[in-house]
């Protein structure tokens, strides 16, 4: 862990408040290049604040993000974009009215490498909508995709960005088991490739498998931060995640 | 119950037609140099049809062209990027103003007046873009409408310039005329170049990467942020094309008249016939605006020809007619049922129980 490259997200007491609420307070923590780091918590914990906030979707209220040592705080969404760092939508957020591999385009149009030609685009878009194992056929509109091929069009439009540090804010929510563990599978393969990931999830199987390291978030703070199974064995995870009850019918 | 039998009744879901893989984007199967193709025969249609119109008749397809250039401008910011400017106006009367006081205080030529009216327009537009393209939805229409009325009490009330309430005429004839008056045929193909010079300028958008961006922002601004899309860039982009082509009509316009009024140029109605010639033609595609002006601009005529007592009245219920049954446009309506193979003519009608 110790090596002396520049950490892949730096975060320095993060902090956002919306009027007198404290969505997120004091965040810090460094996750070095290559890793999978996954964040949980109860709703309303701070996981998509805490997402926003680095992708500049949220400016920060105090504290810093940097990016590979590029200091991004409160930069616009395509600055941070165009940095190398890609998001996904909790609620996916396709533009509709367009085929899909025209959504992934934008992106490889955009992004850090912008492809200008429309050609070109649209050959990164049906690669990166290949590698999400899209089912439908790639012409197909957002508005007749099923639940599964939504999300995959989600990640496909952040992969076509070409990121280094790559944010997945519940891209499982409402895949079954089949469809999560291919998504699993393509979340490991990308980190062999180099890429660091995020991932905000609630289902805790996903977590346990793909974090090398888990952050748990509860109100807005930073509960704990280490290996996978460490943290869920611990008692205030525990008491905070899954709940007061499930601490006193362990200790019976 | 009711929930349900409304997506038995509009059948949507079902009439999705399946998209085979080897099918290329959209719907536009045709190749690329189609539209180019019958863009040029139609603008030699129009060169042929003035032959055979008489005077009247000129002036009244040169409204027609008028309309058409206006509708793709507006087309720009609010068809393709989603903000519905309900004071694109502002940019007429500021393009058709500078014309009149370029031409008749500064004694600039036409040719020079109007290339710099367009400018100024976009100009203007580059400065008021940034603080209103912060705002959204309604916020921003209201806002927008609030410039094109501030304008015109501006115009109204620097009259050693503009003329005042009084209006502005422009040298036509005798040694102050800096250009001589074109006449109708003249403007008419002045109106034409106009009208084929949008069009083309927002067909080549369509197929850009500045399109697709506006695009995205008006599905999801967040998302197009997040996809790299400089979107204030982008929003401002957008905003300034249409207000020089927008100001480049109002050049026209402004000469066309002679004398000019800021009731008339600044006139919140011109900007309402923009936002219903996109709306029922199709908003953000190449040939919406084009149908929504023709046929709108048609109809008005007809009913003022054959119904002069009650004709706005008429021409009223038909849009609103027309907003029911092609809530989408004309041009949406026209693809869904070409795909579909059948016309969903009273599905918005039983979708939302009308």
């Amino acid at each position: 862990m110790n090596t002396p490259t520049t950490p892949a997200l730096q975060i320095r007491n993060l902090s956002r408040r919306f009027g007198g609420l404290a969505a997120l307070s004091d965040l810090s923590f460094t996750l070095a290049p290559g890793q999978i780091l996954g964040v949980i918590g109860p709703n309303g914990a701070g996981k998509s604040t805490f997402i926003n906030l680095v992708t500049g979707h949220l400016r920060p209220s105090t504290g810093q993000v940097l990016v590979h040592g590029a200091d991004l705080t409160g930069k616009r969404p395509w600055r941070v974009a165009a940095a190398g760092v890609a998001r996904t939508f909790q609620i996916v957020k396709p533009f509709r009215g367009m085929t899909a591999r025209e959504n992934v385009a934008i992106s490889a149009m955009y992004g850090p490498t912008p492809r200008r030609s429309k050609r070109a685009a649209l050959a990164v878009a049906d690669e990166a909508l290949e590698r999400t194992g899209f089912t439908a056929a790639h012409t197909a509109t957002p508005n007749e995709l099923s639940v599964a091929d939504a999300r995959r069009l989600e990640l496909a439009k952040a992969l076509a960005l070409r990121p280094r540090l790559l944010l997945l804010d519940e891209v499982m929510a409402g895949l079954r088991g089949k469809e999560i563990d291919r998504c699993l599978e393509l979340v490991h393969r990308l980190r062999e490739e180099g890429m660091t990931i995020v991932v905000v999830e609630h289902l805790m199987k996903a977590i346990l498998s793909v974090s090398d390291q888990v952050l748990v978030l509860h109100q807005g703070r930073l509960l704990i931060l280490g290996e996978p199974h460490a943290v869920l064995s611990d008692d205030r995870v525990i008491e905070a995640y899954l709940g007061q009850r499930y601490v006193q019918r362990k200790a019976r | 119950m009711a929930a349900e039998s409304r997506v038995d009744v509009t059948g949507k879901p079902a009439a999705a037609p399946p998209t085979p893989a080897d099918e290329p984007d959209g719907w536009r199967r045709l190749r690329p140099a189609t539209p180019w193709a019958i863009g040029a025969i139609a603008v030699l249609a129009v060169i042929a049809l003035q032959t055979q119109l008489y005077s009247g008749q000129v002036r009244t397809v040169s409204t027609v062209l008028m309309f058409i250039a206006l509708a793709q401008s507006w087309n720009i910011l609010g068809g393709f990027t989603g903000y519905a400017s309900f004071g694109q106006v502002a940019f007429f009367g500021l393009g058709g103003y500078s014309t009149a006081v370029l031409m008749a205080k500064a004694g600039l030529s036409y040719w020079m007046a109007l290339p710099l009216s367009a400018v100024i327009a976009a100009a203007f537009a580059a400065v008021i873009g940034l603080p209103l393209l912060r705002l959204r939805g309604h916020y921003f229409a209201i806002a927008t409408l609030g410039v094109a009325e501030g304008l015109r009490e501006i115009v109204i009330n620097v009259p050693r310039l503009t003329g005042g309430g009084a209006g502005i005429s422009i040298p036509v004839v005798g040694k102050h005329a800096s250009t001589a008056y074109l006449g109708n045929d003249t403007f008419y193909i002045v109106f034409l170049v106009v009208a084929a010079a949008t069009t083309v300028l927002v067909g080549v958008l369509s197929r850009s990467r500045l399109g697709y961006g506006l695009r995205a922002i008006r599905q999801d601004e967040a998302a197009a942020a997040a996809a790299g899309i400089d979107t204030t860039r982008a929003k401002v982009t957008a905003l300034v094309l249409s207000a020089f082509c927008t100001g480049l009509v109002g050049s026209v316009y402004a000469f066309q008249q002679v004398t000019i009024y800021p009731e008339r140029l600044f006139d919140v109605q011109i900007t309402l016939l923009m936002v219903m010639m996109v709306v029922i033609g199709g908003s953000g595609t190449v040939l919406g605006p084009i149908i929504g002006a023709t046929a709108l601009q048609a109809l008005s005529e007809y009913l003022r020809a054959n119904f002069t007592e009650v004709h706005t009245f008429i021409l009223g219920a038909i849009i609103i007619a027309a907003v029911i049954i092609l809530p989408q446009g004309a041009v949406f309506f026209i693809r869904d049922a070409w795909r579909t193979r059948r016309l969903p003519l009273l599905d918005n009608v039983r979708t939302y129980r009308l």
